[in-house]
C-alpha cells in the first residue's frame, strides 16, 4: 500500500476491467439484438433492441428446470459436505487425535483426484442404485469435490480461534462437544460461510459427473444445460447468449455480495498469516 | 487427558475426536479411494457396455442365467424335433452324439455350485417373464474347462444343423437354421473370461492419439499456467496500492472465476467463431489471423482459443492470490533494503519473490492439476477438435468410457490421467515442503 494511484494507473485499471468484463458486455448486448443482426453484423448497440432472444431461450429449452436442479443440488451438497466437514475439521485442529497428518494428506490428495479417474465407477454404483436422473444421484458423486474442499479450508479458519477459550470452556466444565457447539461452531461461523460459498460454487459449475449422469432434460443442470442449446446444424447465438444473461445474474449477485468472504476464503489456504 | 464425566456413558476428547473425523474419512473412502481403486481394477478387463458377453468384469468364466435359462428352454425342443427328423438319416449317430453331448455338458452345467443355487430361482423369474437384475443371481461362474468343452460341444452341433440346412428341404431347414441360432444364442450365454491383464496399457502404449492427447494436455497446461502466473503477478504488483473503486476490480476479477466452465466456454464458442464471433473478426481485422475462421478451424487456432479462454477465466483468480501474498510481507523489508542501497529490481528479486514463493509455489500446484484435469472448457469450446487437436486426455477417457461404451480402455486412459496428477502432485509437493500443511494441524 506504498504507492499512490495516478491517472495512469486509473487509465491501466480501466483497461484491465474493460478486457475482463468483455465478453459478458458483448454477449449481453448480443443477447438483445434481433436475430438478423447476430449473424450479419458486429456493430455494438442495435438499433431495434428486443427480449425475444429471451422469450425463445426460455421456451425452447427448460431453463429455469436446469436452474432449479442446480439450486437444490448445489444447496444440498453444500449442507452436508459443511456439516460433515466441519465436524472433522475441529477434531483436525484442536483435538487431541492421532494420524493427523495422514488424515489431511488423504484429504488434500482426494482434492487432487480427476475427476475422470471416478467417473466410471461412480456411473456404474449410480446406476446400480437407481439413482441415475435424481438429485442424489448428483449429491454423492458431488462428495468427491465438496469435502476435500470444505474439510481443507475450515481446518485454517478454526486454527485461527484463539485456544484459550476453549480453555476456559472447559475449565466450566463444558464437554468437548458441547465446547464445539456452543464455543467454537459460532466463533467460526463466518468462516463456515466462506467455505459454504465455496463449495456451492464448486458444486454449481460441476460438469463432467452432470453430463453422464442426469441425462434426461429435467434433471439437468446450468452447465450441461447451456451446453445443449446448440444443436447439430444451427447455433441459435441468440437463444445461447440470452440463457447465458440468466444464469450469470445468480452468480453476479453471490459475488456482489460476498466478495470480501470469497477472497478471504480462497487465499486462506494459499497464504501464511 | 481424559475427563471423567458425571454420566457413566461419556467418550472423552480423543474418542470424540475420532468419532468426529470418521464420517469425513468415510465418505472420501466411499467416494473418491474406492471408485479409484476401482477403476484400476476395471482397465484390467476388456470390459464394454455395449457388448453382453464383455459387459461385466469377470476373472473366471461365467455363465448369463437368465439368458442361458431362456434360450435352453427353446433349444432343448428344438434338438428333439432335429433328432426325430434324423431318424433313418445317414447322419443320424453323428446327430445323436452331438445332440447327447449338449445336454451332458447341460446338467455338468446345473451341477456346477454357483448354478445348482440359483437356477432355480433365476428359472421361476424367467418363466415370469420378471427381470434379473439382481447381477449376483443373474451371473454365475463356472469351471473355465467345462465352459470351453461345452462351447466346443455346441459349435460342432451348430456346424452340424448348418451342413444340413444346405441340402435340406424347405421345413427341415428352417429347423435347422432354427437349431443352429439357437444354440448361438445358449452359447453366447456362456461367458469367459475378459480378463486381459495390462494389454490396454501396452496397447495404449503404441496408440498415437493416447500419446497426442497426452501433448495435447502438457502444452496446454503448460503455456496456460505460464502465462496465468506471468500476468497475474504482473497485474497484482500493479494493483497492489491504495486506490479508489477496489470493489469494482475486485469482482470484476470474481465473476469469470465464478462463472461454470462451460458457460464461460460457451461465451467462447461464440465470440470466437468463424462467422459471427466478434473476437475472431477483430483479429482478422488487425491482421493476427489470416481469416476470422481461423481460431476454431485450425490446430494451432484451437489450441489458441482453449489457452486464451482458460487464461481470461484463471489469471484473474491467480492475481488475487498473489496480491493477498504481496500484503503479507512486511513493508519494513522495503524500506531497510532501499536504505543499504538496494534498487527496485534487486528489491523485487530479492524480497518480494522470496517472500511469494510458498504463495506462488501452492497457486501453481493448483492451477496446474487443474489444468492437468481440464475437461469441460474443452469439450464444450472445440470438442477437442479439430481432428483431435485440442483433445486432451480427460476428453479421450471421457469419449472411450461414454460414446465407445468401452469401459476396460477408457478406465486405463483414466487410470493414466491419475498417474500423471499424482507424479505432478509429488514434484510440487516436495517443492513446497511442509509449508502446505502449516497452521492446520494444530500444536502437532
Amino acid at each position: 500500500m506504498n504507492k499512490k494511484a495516478g491517472l495512469g494507473f486509473y487509465i491501466f485499471l480501466g483497461i484491465f476491467v474493460f478486457v475482463i468484463m468483455f465478453p459478458f458486455i458483448w454477449v449481453f448486448l448480443t443477447s438483445l439484438k434481433p436475430l438478423d443482426e447476430i449473424y450479419y453484423s458486429f456493430a455494438w448497440f442495435t438499433t431495434d433492441p428486443s427480449l425475444n432472444s429471451y422469450v425463445s431461450a426460455l421456451t425452447t429449452r427448460p431453463l429455469m428446470t436446469y436452474m432449479a436442479n442446480s439450486i437444490i443440488v448445489s444447496s444440498l451438497t453444500t449442507i452436508i459436505a459443511i456439516a460433515v466437514a466441519s465436524m472433522a475439521a475441529y477434531a483436525l485442529t484442536r483435538l487431541p487425535i492421532k494420524f493427523k497428518g495422514t488424515i489431511l494428506g488423504l484429504v488434500l490428495a482426494s482434492a487432487m483426484f480427476p475427476p475422470i479417474a471416478i467417473i466410471s465407477p461412480i456411473f456404474n454404483l449410480i446406476n446400480d442404485l437407481g439413482l441415475r436422473n435424481s438429485y442424489p444421484g448428483l449429491i454423492i458423486p458431488y462428495m468427491t469435490i465438496s469435502m476435500p474442499l470444505a474439510v481443507w479450508i475450515l481446518s485454517t479458519f478454526f486454527k485461527k480461534i484463539p485456544f484459550e477459550l476453549e480453555e476456559s470452556a472447559k475449565l466450566d466444565g463444558a464437554s468437548p462437544f458441547q465446547t464445539y457447539r456452543k464455543i467454537i461452531f459460532p466463533l467460526a461461523a463466518p468462516g463456515i460461510f466462506t467455505t459454504a460459498i465455496l463449495v456451492f460454487i464448486a458444486a454449481w459449475n460441476e460438469y463432467l459427473f452432470a453430463l453422464t449422469i442426469n441425462t434426461q432434460d429435467s434433471a439437468r443442470t446450468i452447465p450441461v444445460g447451456i451446453s445443449m442449446y446448440q444443436s447439430q446444424y444451427t447455433v441459435p447465438w441468440g437463444d445461447i447468449t440470452a440463457a447465458t444473461v440468466i444464469v450469470t445474474i445468480p452468480i453476479v449477485v453471490l459475488v456482489l455480495i460476498f466478495q470480501r468472504r470469497i477472497v478471504a476464503g480462497l487465499t486462506s489456504g494459499s497464504v501464511k498469516e | 487427558m481424559p475427563r471423567k464425566g458425571k454420566k457413566s456413558f461419556q467418550v472423552n476428547e480423543k474418542q470424540l475426536g475420532y468419532l468426529m473425523v470418521l464420517p469425513a474419512i468415510l465418505i472420501i473412502l466411499a467416494v473418491i479411494i474406492w471408485p479409484i481403486g476401482q477403476s484400476m481394477y476395471n482397465s484390467l478387463f476388456d470390459y464394454r457396455l455395449n457388448d453382453p458377453e464383455r459387459s461385466q468384469t469377470m476373472l473366471s468364466s461365467e455363465v448369463d442365467l437368465e439368458r442361458y435359462i431362456d434360450n435352453h428352454f427353446f433349444l432343448e425342443g428344438t434338438l428333439e424335433d432335429v433328432l426325430e427328423t434324423a431318424e433313418g438319416e445317414p447322419w443320424q449317430e453323428e446327430a445323436e452324439s452331438a445332440i447327447g453331448g449338449i445336454s451332458e455338458y447341460h446338467e455338468q452345467l446345473r451341477n456346477e455350485d454357483e448354478v445348482a443355487e440359483r437356477y432355480e430361482t433365476v428359472e421361476e423369474m424367467v418363466n415370469s417373464f420378471e427381470v434379473v437384475a439382481d447381477q449376483d443371481l443373474k451371473y454365475a461362474s463356472i469351471d473355465s474347462d467345462l465352459s470351453e468343452s461345452y462351447e466346443e460341444a455346441l459349435l460342432n452341433a451348430q456346424d452340424l444343423m448348418n451342413e444340413q440346412a444346405v441340402d435340406a428341404d424347405e421345413e427341415d431347414e428352417s429347423l435347422f437354421m432354427d437349431a443352429s441360432s439357437q444354440i448361438g444364442a445358449v452359447d453366447r450365454a456362456l461367458l469367459s473370461s475378459n480378463f486381459i491383464g495390462l494389454s490396454h496399457y501396452t496397447n495404449y502404449f503404441q496408440d498415437s492419439r493416447m500419446w497426442q492427447s497426452l501433448a495435447n494436455t502438457f502444452i496446454f497446461t503448460g503455456i496456460s499456467v505460464a502465462l496465468e502466473l506471468f500476468l497475474g503477478l504482473m497485474i497484482a504488483l500493479v494493483i497492489h496500492r491504495a486506490f479508489i473503486g477496489r470493489g469494482v476490480v475486485r469482482a470484476a476479477v470474481l465473476i469469470p472465476w465464478a462463472i461454470p466452465t462451460a458457460v464461460s466456454a460457451m461465451m467462447w464458442r461464440y465470440l470466437l467463431d468463424g462467422q459471427s464471433g466478434v473476437i475472431a473478426h477483430y483479429l482478422e481485422q488487425l491482421n493476427l489471423i489470416g481469416d476470422s475462421s481461423t481460431m476454431l478451424s485450425t490446430a494451432i487456432g484451437g489450441m489458441s482459443s482453449v489457452i486464451l479462454a482458460d487464461v481470461w477465466k484463471t489469471t484473474p483468480y491467480m492475481a488475487l492470490l498473489i496480491l493477498a501474498g504481496l500484503q503479507t510481507i512486511n513493508y519494513g523489508l522495503y524500506e531497510a533494503a532501499e536504505v543499504d542501497g538496494a534498487n527496485k529490481l534487486q528489491r523485487f528479486f530479492f524480497i518480494t519473490i522470496p517472500m511469494l514463493k510458498s504463495t506462488i509455489l501452492v497457486a501453481l500446484l493448483f492451477r496446474t492439476l487443474d489444468a492437468f484435469r481440464v475437461f469441460d472448457l474443452i469439450y464444450v469450446l472445440t470438442g477437442g477438435g479439430p481432428a483431435n487437436a485440442t483433445e486432451v486426455i480427460s476428453v479421450y477417457a471421457y469419449t472411450t468410457l461414454f460414446s465407445q461404451q468401452n469401459f476396460g480402455g477408457g478406465s486405463a486412459l483414466s487410470v493414466i490421467v491419475f498417474l500423471c496428477i499424482a507424479l505432478i502432485s509429488i514434484i510440487f509437493i516436495k517443492l513446497i515442503g511442509s509449508d502446505l500443511f502449516e497452521g492446520k494441524t494444530g500444536n502437532s
